[in-house]
């Protein structure tokens, strides 16, 4: 018999990293083809109408990826819409007459309960083996979202363009394929002293922009239409505080954290608005008072949480006449009225900065 | 020692306190918006108001004008039901003492609210420029580090607006005991499930706050009266059997109010000759729910009705006058069997 082959969705450049994880549940484990048009188009077309955009980009991978043979697909859940997908895509791809295994994800991320799920699937797989992988595959996340986060701040200076792009895409493949944690640590360094050796001309005082907002819009760049490249093309520091380590701490933490954040978003925010409103909304005020110059809220259309803390943003924008650019993405958002907006908030940003030092 | 009097602590539950947990002894006059929660928990405000002896204003229906109002105060992509509950609030805001906005982010373990009721305190405080709240928030889940229920939390709220010890207690059984009699009052005027009347019976899917709003679902269920229908809605259904019947439909269904639409679909689904589901644009847990039971149908005609702000009764009226010449030909059998039609 042969082994079922598993995929699961993407979300910017994890897949490198997670397929590790995957393979533990004794499957091929195959990475979905990565998102292109026709990813969101399939996607769209067999998804209900209005629900929000992570869903329909998911959607495609799996029925791309079962186009290429993937019989079982691991989702994730937990928080707003999101906890709810897994049953309806399943119905979906039922409906459409595949013969394809769901496994859900629960939202815990203590250790002791990924083990014991993984163990729920494939009773072949040691406890001391998860272990291993799981201890890797989180050295490995922590390497890529250091990395990323120095190319973000990087990117926008470069002298030679595309010189990060070819760094970060070699780092990819060479910690996709590191096998040990040793192995982890010499991919860093390696990435690191070349990435210090690409030539950057970077002002004293660049303009600095924070982006917040919806983590699967925030972090995968095909479905924000690349805001974080874009900002840097216009000579902005980028700064993003949501990644995959952040999430998997601060849910092994739990509620704490948004109770933290919380204590200092005033009279802005004072409850919870569920998934990550409260992070929106208390890095948004966090930069505000560090002295960035503006801040880029990016969310899927109808996001209920993000809808919330928008209400937030706009009224400190309105009232320390605060930089926020408010994105909302669909299938019908074009490229092209983005571009447009980020370079008028760019210029506009690059005015103030201006007029705030001649005044 | 009194409530009100200097010295009096409260002691805080729930995430932030700040500016939510004070004394509000001065409260005399408290604003109830004709919207979301007060749809499903009227009785009980009027109950707890009254025996509190505080005074009530109860926003008028649903109009142009307050829907208009609510969508200049929105975010745009809010949905419609927020919209409509910001137009009311605003209306209430300069007529009364404070403007009753309760949060509910679940009612029991394992289920939670939609989002929008997690937010709504404050998506209030920062579009409605000025208004004075008067709030709770009762959170069963079990992530939160200290549970609220819907008992505790009415306790101490009337404690803060200065009531004595029994009073608090004397007002939250008053008002918990209008709250079931309400409920099962919603359930006992439905017809009995194997009735067969000479009209078709349509069902009215949808969340008590859009069904019994004077803008939103009554012109529906007038206009299907209008057309001959008898009309049962998914209010109609007990509580805990609806909410059995969707955890066997679809086991990872944890809104509260979804299930109660998805249930009463499952209990009422051969005995009805079509479904109408009513939907706010753009509603998060509908957009999955919707399509979960409408998949799940395949033998009943079933018409999705999505409503926003521009929508108008023309536009309306003639999709439920074709669904309903659908099911006067279905009885007769002159009709093939219908699929799903989505408007």
């Amino acid at each position: 018999m042969s082994r079922p082959v598993c995929s699961f969705p993407h979300m910017g450049n994890y897949a490198w990293v997670m397929k590790d994880l995957a393979e533990l549940l004794d499957c091929e484990v195959m990475v979905a083809p990565p998102i292109t048009r026709r990813t969101l188009e399939i996607g769209a077309k067999n998804s209900p109408e209005f629900v929000c955009l992570p869903f329909k980009y998911n959607l495609g991978n799996f029925l791309e990826a079962i186009d290429k043979g993937a019989d079982v697909i691991v989702q994730a859940g937990g928080g707003c819409r999101f906890g709810y997908y897994a049953e309806v895509q399943q119905a979906i791809v039922a409906d459409m007459g595949y013969d394809t295994d769901f496994i859900q994800l629960s939202g815990s991320c203590d250790l002791p309960s990924i083990v014991k799920f993984l163990r729920r699937h494939n009773r072949r797989v040691s406890p001391r083996e998860i272990r291993r992988v799981i201890d890797l595959t989180w050295a490995k996340l922590k390497v890529l979202d250091s990395i990323e986060d120095d190319v973000r701040k990087r990117l926008g200076f470069e002298v030679e363009p595309g010189a990060h792009e070819v760094l970060v895409s070699a780092f990819l493949r060479e910690l996709s394929s590191a096998s040990d944690h040793a192995a982890v640590e010499r991919v860093a360094a390696e990435t690191r002293d070349r990435m210090l050796a690409i030539p950057i001309d970077k002002p004293e005082q660049p303009l600095r922009v924070g982006v917040v907002g919806e983590l699967y819009v925030l972090m995968e760049p095909f479905a924000n239409m690349d805001v974080e490249r874009r900002l840097a093309a216009h000579g902005a520091e980028v700064h993003r505080f949501c990644n995959v380590t952040g999430i998997v701490e601060h849910a092994t933490e739990g509620y704490p954290v948004v109770q933290r954040m919380l204590a200092s978003t005033g009279p802005y925010l004072t409850y919870d608005p569920d998934a990550e409103g409260a992070y929106s909304v208390f890095h948004a005020l966090d930069l505000m008072r560090g002295g960035f110059d503006g801040i880029v809220h990016v969310k899927p259309f109808g996001c209920m949480p993000e809808v919330t803390a928008m209400s937030a943003l706009q009224r400190i924008s309105r009232e320390h006449t605060f930089p926020i650019l408010f994105l909302s993405y669909d299938v019908q958002t074009s490229s092209t009225g983005v571009l447009t907006r980020l370079e008028a908030f760019c210029d506009m940003l690059a005015m103030r900065r201006k007029e705030l030092v001649d005044a | 020692m009194q409530p009100g009097k200097a010295g009096y602590t409260l002691r805080s539950h729930g995430s932030n306190t700040a500016g939510v947990w004070r004394v509000q002894s001065s409260i005399r006059r408290v604003g109830i918006p004709r919207a979301l929660s007060h749809h499903t928990r009227g009785a009980l405000w009027d109950a707890y108001f009254s025996a509190l002896g505080i005074q009530t204003v109860l926003s008028p229906k649903t109009s142009r004008a307050i829907i208009d109002e609510g969508c200049r105060l929105a975010v745009d992509e809010t949905c419609l039901s927020v919209k409509v509950a910001l137009g009311h609030v605003a209306w209430l805001s300069e007529r009364c003492d404070a403007v009753l906005v309760p949060r509910y982010v679940s009612v029991g373990r394992g289920e939670r609210e939609c989002s929008k009721f997690w937010g709504i305190c404050d998506i209030v405080r920062n579009s409605v420029p000025g208004v004075e709240l008067l709030t709770y928030s009762v959170d069963a889940m079990h992530r939160t580090h200290a549970r609220t229920t819907e008992r505790g939390e009415l306790y101490r709220l009337a404690r803060r607006l200065g009531a004595s010890r029994p009073k608090a207690a004397y007002a939250v059984a008053r008002a918990l005991s209008a709250h079931r009699r309400e409920r099962a009052e919603r359930v006992g005027t439905n017809p009995a499930r194997t009735a067969t009347g000479e009209h078709p019976r349509v069902l009215v899917v949808g969340h008590a706050y859009n069904l019994y709003d004077d803008a939103i679902g009554q012109p529906i269920v007038r206009e299907l009266e209008r057309q001959g229908c008898d009309v049962v809605d998914s209010e109609s259904v007990d509580h805990r059997l609806a909410a059995r019947l969707a955890h066997k439909a679809s086991p990872s269904l944890y809104w509260t109010n979804s299930r109660q639409l998805l249930g009463s679909v499952e209990y009422w689904r051969d005995h009805v000759d079509g479904i109408v589901f009513l939907v706010t644009f753009p509603c998060g847990p509908d957009s999955l729910v919707t399509e979960l039971a409408v998949r799940r149908m395949k033998d009943v005609p079933v018409v999705t009705l999505i409503v926003d702000e521009h929508s108008g009764e023309t536009g309306l009226q003639t999709r439920l006058e074709s669904f309903a010449d659908i099911l006067r030909m279905r009885r007769e059998g002159r009709a093939p069997g219908c699929g799903a039609a989505v408007a």
